[in-house]
């Protein structure tokens, strides 16, 4: 079921990505499918964070006129290494995950816009501008979006967590009366 | 299906990775590579997204102008009052034509000369913007079936908008005339007359381009219009590109810099039409010269 939930997020995201920005401009500042990428990373559903940053960048990049593979470079990149800090870090709060899909989209921009100029083509938006309304526009937008997508949260998910958390150890109090005893 | 552990799975990851990395690389590498004919996952993808982008489009526009309708009632009574004052002075202005018309075919006879339009006009419905913030592409609902082609110019009735970079079967991508840095032929007024022939090209600001090339010696003024001279072997000569917005003068030595404001709506474009011209074939000489033509893979020595 919670695989389920991610797999159509996805779908959904990328649908978005491609329609919405003919809609109105304000939308290109949202990256879609990079929140459900994020997301998935976050549920340490690493091995699917991973295909589907590979996938869905394709995607956006095959519409766009960028180069072909930016976009699946940067988001696989994020999906690890969001999915190993949720390894190691508690960060099942969604006020700890604000800042983490903030991370993300800098970086994603970060590595989008080197690939582009290693390959020898610059992107046409300017810098700056550029990544701050994209972290704006992303980080209000993954927040809401993750609101959402919690209230759907299943079983199998906390499964997971208690997985990668084990619980603590209850150490066995002696009875202090028994020890004077003999 | 197989069940992996946490364990197992956080063994695999990294692999994963490394080959999804790879994999990634070695397709903008051949990317990067290809010219826009041979860019088929991005053709094909296109093709596909026109299911989902063009009823999309239709039902925003529908919404849209339904919104648009309902506020425009509130200001029917002024506008109505308008167009009738508008109407009278138009039929004044009809009279005026007419009798011009009738000269001018006059003329015409006289000179034997022939009426015929010059280029074919295919118009086309914007249907999806570039899915990525750092570029800024459009996708059309017409392909190659229709006769698109490659490098084919794109205007609406205000100008010059961008060229066709990529074709599929039923849509094609456009590269907006603002954002293309390659540049293109472009003349201060007639180009018959003026002398003030130069490169356009966008400059990455969304509102204006930038003309280079242009001696300092020779006078610019602001306002003056912009057309497409057709040197640069893509688009044809005496397209509307924009008018001068700002003049940074020159020297003798120094080309004066030139801010020119499109004449197109770039924001609200919706309805565009594809200019069904080739440009004729480049002379022998032209392409034995290196780099000529990209698609020469091994240029001849």
């Amino acid at each position: 079921m919670e695989q389920l939930k991610i797999t159509i997020a996805l779908i959904i995201a990328i649908l978005l990505q491609w329609t919405l920005r003919n809609v109105h401009e304000v939308f290109m500042y949202i990256d879609f499918p990079l929140i459900i990428v994020v997301y998935a990373a976050l549920q340490r559903n690493t091995i699917k964070a991973l295909l589907f940053g590979t996938f869905s960048g394709i995607a956006v990049d095959a519409l766009s006129s960028g180069l072909i593979g930016a976009n699946g470079f940067s988001k696989t990149l994020i999906a690890f290494a969001v999915s190993e800090i949720a390894r190691r870090v508690y960060l099942d709060n969604l006020l700890l995950q604000i800042p983490v899909i903030a991370g993300a989209c800098l970086l994603d921009d970060l590595v989008f816009y080197g690939l582009h100029r290693l390959f020898g083509q610059e992107p046409s938006a300017p810098f700056l501008t550029t990544i701050v309304y994209s972290l704006i526009g992303t980080t209000i937008a993954g927040t809401i979006i993750y609101l959402i997508l919690g209230s759907f949260s299943v079983d199998s998910l906390k499964r997971r967590k208690r997985d990668s958390f084990s619980s603590r150890r209850q150490t066995r109090r002696r009875n202090p009366i028994r020890l004077g005893r003999r | 299906m197989v069940e992996r552990s946490q364990k197992e799975v956080w063994k695999l990851t990294p692999w994963l990775m490394i080959a999804l990395l790879l994999g990634n690389f070695l397709l903008m590498a051949y990317d990067a590579k290809t010219t826009s004919q041979e860019r088929v996952i991005r053709v094909w993808t296109q093709a596909v997204a026109n299911f989902v982008q063009s009823p999309v489009t239709s039902v925003t526009s529908g919404v849209t102008g339904y919104f648009q309708s309902i506020s425009n009632l509130r200001s029917a009574q002024s506008e109505n009052d308008k167009l009738k004052q508008q109407v009278q002075e138009l039929q004044v202005e009809v009279q005026k034509s007419e009798d011009l018309a009738k000269e001018n075919e006059r003329l015409k006879t006289l000179l034997q000369l022939k009426t015929e339009s010059k280029y074919n006009i295919l118009s086309a419905q914007i249907i999806g913007r570039d899915p990525s913030l750092w570029f800024d592409s459009a996708i059309i609902n017409r392909g190659s079936l229709d006769g698109v082609k490659l490098n084919m110019p794109i205007v609406n009735n205000g100008g010059l908008i961008g060229r066709v970079i990529a074709v599929s079967p039923i849509t094609a991508q456009i590269n907006l005339v603002t954002k293309d840095k390659s540049g293109l032929g472009g003349v201060i007024g007639e180009l018959s007359t003026s002398s003030a022939i130069g490169v356009v090209s966008g400059n990455g600001k969304r509102e204006l381009l930038e003309m280079g090339y242009i001696p300092g010696t020779i006078e610019v003024q602001v306002g003056e219009m912009v057309y497409t001279s057709g040197q640069d072997g893509i688009y044809p000569a005496g397209l509307k590109l924009g008018e001068v917005a700002e003049v940074r003068p020159g020297s003798a030595t120094v080309p004066q810099q030139i801010f020119i404001k499109p004449s197109a709506k770039l924001f609200a474009m919706e309805e565009v039409a594809v200019v069904l011209y080739e440009p004729p074939p480049k002379p022998e000489y032209e392409k034995s010269v290196l780099n000529a033509d990209k698609d020469n893979k091994k240029p001849k020595r």
